[in-house]
């Protein structure tokens, strides 16, 4: 379970969250909503321990993260996958070095099981044929599945995504939601996902939560999102698309 | 002048100030960050070889050429000088201090300030740019230890036998200018070079090796881990890196001979 807990950050005068505070349950698959620019990846940065906040608490399983040491968050992090906005694949690497890379960075296995493991990536990610191939020579949706792979290498039981379907088209979108929705039932894993793009929140969330000019105006259910009367979550509602 | 518009003015100075150490703060943590995942190297020796090549193998044709350009321009100008004295015979011996106590070192820590730094910052800034130095900290991987202290011990390394060849081919190609330009006998050149040169005199060059090695690499590495604003922002932090690290190499390089030849 992660949670905030009052969390505050501010860059220089600027305060980006103000005392916010929310939770994800284990095996629930949560969506953070709200506009460009808000500081939903920022959320996801404190969870993982990448920022540290200017006041509150980020508590992993019951750990206050924002009191470790980088190298203490090590083991923490692992226990959650990310994928990044942009994928953040490392270019010079074929997809299976790529998926392989943080195994054999960080965990002592057998080259064997570094091998098992990436080509179990692989084919859930449905990239046969692909493993010796640059990340620039695939199209967009193929490359957000390696970064989904990635995130999985280390069997994680939370997984944070960045704006998974953004700049996506449609068919890769709706690919990329299914394999979120597959993993959060074959694997009774987590998830974490931020985005401003309200058809995926009703497509796969069990609870939402709006962040709106740095505070949480909405954390429940995400069904019960029709029943709010916030001006804001009104608005998005009937507009869909949150570009305010 | 409004009271407003001074206030204003004194609360801008005093927020790039504080910006200003805070930034100095940053780079002193960085650097000692680097320093500290030294030990580590033997877990990132693929990364410490390429590097080693990069800022070594690679490197060599440029330190040649500016190595080449200056020992020659040296020999031609400071022939013709000590020619109006009838010093002629003296060019071996200060052709050589010069290159190397001051111009070998320092053209290469120039060279390799725009070769080396550039490449780190624009390489590290596109990282960063990219999020690929979050996602390294994201899987629990150290990106100073994996992507810094191995440039830093490639430099560190590597600056030294890159100094020799830049003294040798300076000094050669001044050997080749006196007998072929001044018509000096290489003889009478090479005579005024050996037995003038003493350990004082190579020690001002080699040890700035490292000291150039530390600055080009740190300074390069850190504007590429604070890049921002896309593109254009990897472009400002390699600029600000090779701009930065040849200005502290110049400083250092003056510093260097200062305190060695004061206390030797």
């Amino acid at each position: 379970m992660i949670e905030l807990r009052n969390v505050t950050l501010k860059y220089g005068e600027r305060e980006i969250l103000k005392n916010v505070s929310v939770s994800i349950r284990d095996n629930t698959i949560k969506a953070i909503l709200g506009p460009s620019g808000v500081g939903k990846s920022t959320i996801l940065k404190l969870m993982l321990g990448l920022i540290k906040p200017n006041s509150g608490q980020v508590i992993v399983d019951g750990t206050d993260i924002t009191k470790l040491k980088e190298t203490e968050l090590y083991p923490i992090r692992r226990k959650m996958g990310m994928v990044f906005q942009g994928n953040a694949l490392f270019d010079s690497m074929t997809i299976s070095q790529n998926l392989g890379f943080f195994l054999r960075e960080n965990l002592k296995l057998p080259e064997a099981e570094v091998q098992e493991r990436v080509a179990e990536q692989i084919k859930f990610s449905g990239l046969e044929g692909y493993e010796e191939q640059l990340p620039e020579n695939l199209s967009g949706g193929m490359r957000k599945r390696v970064a989904i792979g990635r995130a999985l290498i280390f069997r994680p039981h939370m997984i944070l995504f960045d704006e998974p379907t953004a700049g996506l088209d449609p068919v890769s979108s709706k690919r990329i939601l299914h394999l979120i929705s597959t993993l959060q039932q074959s694997s009774n894993l987590g998830a974490v996902i931020v985005t401003h793009i309200i058809d995926d929140v009703f497509s796969i969330a069990d609870h939402a939560a709006v962040l709106y000019q740095g505070e949480i105006i909405f954390d429940d259910e995400t069904e019960k999102l029709h029943q709010s009367q916030h001006p804001f979550i009104r608005s998005i509602l009937s507009d869909k698309i949150l570009e305010l | 002048m409004p009271l407003t518009v001074i206030r204003s003015l004194e609360k801008d100075l005093s927020l790039k100030a504080k910006e200003y150490l805070l930034t100095m703060q940053e780079f002193f943590l960085f650097s000692v960050r680097a320093f500290f995942t030294l030990p580590k190297i033997k877990r990132y020796w693929r990364d410490f070889l390429d590097q080693a090549t990069i800022c070594g193998t690679d490197s060599i044709p440029i330190v040649l050429v500016s190595a080449i350009s200056i020992g020659s321009l040296l020999a031609i100008e400071v022939g013709n000088l000590l020619e109006d004295f009838g010093a002629k015979t003296m060019l071996g011996r200060s052709t050589s201090i010069s290159v190397i106590r001051e111009l070998g070192p320092l053209l290469m820590g120039l060279m390799l300030s725009a070769r080396f730094g550039s490449r780190n910052g624009a390489e590290l800034g596109a990282m960063q740019i990219s999020e690929q130095i979050d996602a390294l900290r994201a899987f629990g991987t150290d990106p100073v230890a994996k992507l810094v202290m191995p440039r830093l011990a490639a430099a560190l390394i590597m600056f030294i036998p890159l100094t020799a060849l830049s003294d040798f081919a300076g000094l050669q190609s001044a050997a080749y200018l006196a007998e072929h330009y001044h018509h000096l006998d290489p003889g009478i050149f090479w005579n005024a070079v050996y037995p003038r040169l003493g350990p004082k005199d190579f020690v001002v060059g080699f040890a700035k090796a490292p000291v150039f090695a530390v600055i080009i690499t740190l300074v390069s590495s850190y504007n590429g881990f604070i890049a921002k604003g896309g593109t254009a922002g990897v472009g400002r932090a390699t600029i600000k890196g090779i701009v930065v690290s040849s200005g502290l190499v110049l400083i250092a390089n003056f510093y260097v001979s200062k305190i060695v030849l004061e206390n030797m």
